[in-house]
């Protein structure tokens, strides 16, 4: 089998990161597949959201209702414009099973996001992919912000 | 303002149903505060958990002042100012660790992990100038006491014992404690530090003001009304939905919990039902309690529900959910949010993941609910601070209020608990040491 095609890969990252460019999580949502995750740890190496407090650990049931509640005009939070600008680099592909279905690709980001103030977050991102039919979804990710340990404050969309 | 007009001042800024809006947005109150309310009050520390063999520490605050807290070789829980006694440099500056003795990373005086200055470098040159390395040692909080494991210190000697000063608000650790099979909890699954651009009052009010959950956080219960709406009929609630509707609740199921003050500006919402008497049963965990405790004794324990017991003016504690929430002021508009879990020993491990999955849907930066409240506190904080008008309302239900024991009690969505927060912050801002 050939290897994951990388340039198909990047252009699913650039996607994901256009759509929360624009803050459409509804586009966003479509890119994941029906048992996604995304996962943002608070600790370095954490290695259980389960037992172990997260700043986001969102099953799909939960991604549903954040984007329902996203922009609502009763949400005190919502009341504000959200833009952002993300860079991805470094995209590597560092494991895929042996038919190519399932890869795990890694990549470093840094997004600016304008909410209320201008933000910086900066850190590594780990996508788990999968291949069906030919089109690859997110079922898995990861972001490591090199500052998740430090004092946050409210984090309204997802990185 | 000097301090002085303040002493003046004071008296009419706090009224029984209103306060000015200058106890939220005055520098000059917030540093009297610092003096007068977190110099006096039994602030939090820590669990015991955190520091479990000789040497182990943890760095923390108590109102602006760095502290240590460590357990020593002789197994006593020290209290010690983080502040090296030659030219006052912080000593650690790591949230948490182990060792031996502590090393000023400037000039190199130690201290032992009781706090007992152990060296000074090139010592002969101190000749005939009095220096005593017995006066020397780390400058230890007045008063450090514990309740099943809570640690908390006061800086003044002069405050009354632990048990006083918090009267039945202790009995929330009692109960988080009581809870495991074990009769003991320790810390667990992390912390989260959650930076608010407001007064810390405004946090601690919040979490006995059952007037905002109806309004606040309305959207979270739609949207989350509206995904099982979308599910095939018959689908069961996940406990997500489990703990994220009740935040929608009615005036009347609020009203119907209510609200106690206590003395010293303690306080709690419901009592034998809150937003979390509904919860699914966890597997496991009633039959570990039983074998523990036996039928009767559970009953009586699991039948405690205290909805938020305010620790005035430190932290929040939640004795059916074991995560407590610890304020620690940084200046007049900013102030931290300290999330910490604990897990039952002795109960199924799916205990704490209950924890965890209410403090990230509720407590986190990224949560359905605390960024809604930290935006309400946001608004406050800045509009506060702008002329127009100068008073805060807290009457609603003003007239109602039971006194009982020397405790007050009335419908939930009263103002109560902030009267009584106040009424704490009257007597102690009123008088100098």
């Amino acid at each position: 089998m050939p290897p994951p095609d990388l340039a198909q890969i990047e252009r699913l990252l650039y996607d994901e990161a256009d759509c929360l460019d624009r803050a459409d999580l509804d586009s966003w949502f479509e890119l994941y597949t029906e048992d996604s995750d995304y996962w943002m740890p608070v600790s370095p190496d954490q290695n259980d959201p389960h037992r172990h407090i997260s700043l986001f650990y969102d099953n799909r049931l939960m991604m549903e209702i954040r984007r329902r509640n996203f922009g609502h005009e009763y949400a005190a939070s919502m009341e504000y414009p959200i833009r952002c600008s993300h860079i991805i680099s470094n995209i590597r592909i560092v494991s895929a099973d042996d038919n190519s279905s399932e890869c795990r690709v890694t990549s470093n980001f840094q997004a600016i996001v304008y909410y209320k103030d201008q933000n910086v977050y900066a850190g590594k991102y780990t996508h788990d992919l999968v291949c069906r039919g030919g089109t690859y979804r997110i079922k898995h990710k990861r972001v490591d912000l090199i500052n998740c340990d430090a004092e946050q404050g409210n984090l309204v969309i997802y990185l | 303002m000097g301090s002085q007009e303040h002493l003046t001042d004071l008296q009419t800024l706090v009224q029984p149903t209103r306060v000015h809006r200058s106890v939220y947005t005055d520098p000059d109150i917030f540093a009297l505060e610092m003096e007068r309310i977190w110099g006096r009050a039994w602030i939090y520390v820590g669990h015991e958990s955190q520091v479990p063999s000789a040497g182990s520490f943890i760095t923390t605050e108590i109102g602006l002042d760095p502290v240590l807290m460590v357990r020593d070789d002789d197994d006593n829980i020290r209290v010690l100012f983080n502040r090296c006694r030659h030219k006052g440099a912080k000593l650690s500056a790591r949230c948490v660790g182990k060792t031996d003795y502590f090393r000023c990373p400037y000039h190199g005086w130690t201290y032992r992990n009781n706090g007992e200055l152990r060296g000074v470098p090139a010592r002969e040159g101190y000749p005939e100038t009095g220096f005593n390395a017995g006066d020397h040692g780390l400058v230890a909080l007045a008063q450090v006491d514990n309740i099943r494991g809570f640690v908390f210190a006061t800086k003044s000697p002069s405050s009354p014992d632990l048990r006083t000063y918090l009267g039945d608000a202790a009995a929330t650790l009692e109960n988080i404690a009581d809870r495991a099979p074990a009769g003991k909890v320790e810390i667990a699954g992390g912390r989260l530090r959650y930076r608010h651009p407001c007064n810390w009052k405004m946090f601690i009010e919040n979490l006995n003001d059952a007037m905002h959950p109806m309004i606040a956080h309305s959207s979270v219960g739609m949207a989350a009304l509206s995904y099982m709406k979308s599910q095939p009929e018959g689908t069961s609630y996940p406990r997500e939905a489990e703990i994220l509707f009740p935040f929608g609740s009615s005036y009347d199921f609020f009203d119907q919990m209510g609200v106690t003050g206590l003395a010293n500006g303690h306080g709690y919402m419901g009592g034998t039902s809150s937003i979390h008497t509904a919860y699914s049963d966890i597997p496991g965990y009633w039959e570990a309690m039983v074998s523990s405790y036996g039928e009767i004794r559970t009953q009586e324990i699991l039948s405690s529900n205290r909805h938020n017991t305010i620790f005035y003016p430190s932290f929040t504690a939640k004795d059916a959910i074991q995560a407590i929430r610890v304020a620690r002021p940084r200046s007049v508009n900013e102030t931290i949010i300290e999330t910490y879990h604990f897990k039952l020993v002795g109960a199924p491990e799916e205990m704490l993941e209950r924890t965890i999955l209410y403090s990230r849907l509720i407590n986190s930066s990224s949560g359905m609910v605390g960024p809604d409240d930290l935006d309400c506190y946001a608004r406050m904080q800045e509009a506060l601070c702008s002329s127009g008008s100068d008073w805060v309302d807290l009457s609603r239900y003003a007239q109602q209020d039971n006194q009982e024991n020397g405790n007050v009690t009335g419908s939930g969505t009263s103002d109560l608990a902030a009267r009584n927060q106040f009424s704490a912050w009257s007597k102690l801002m009123a008088t100098s040491d």
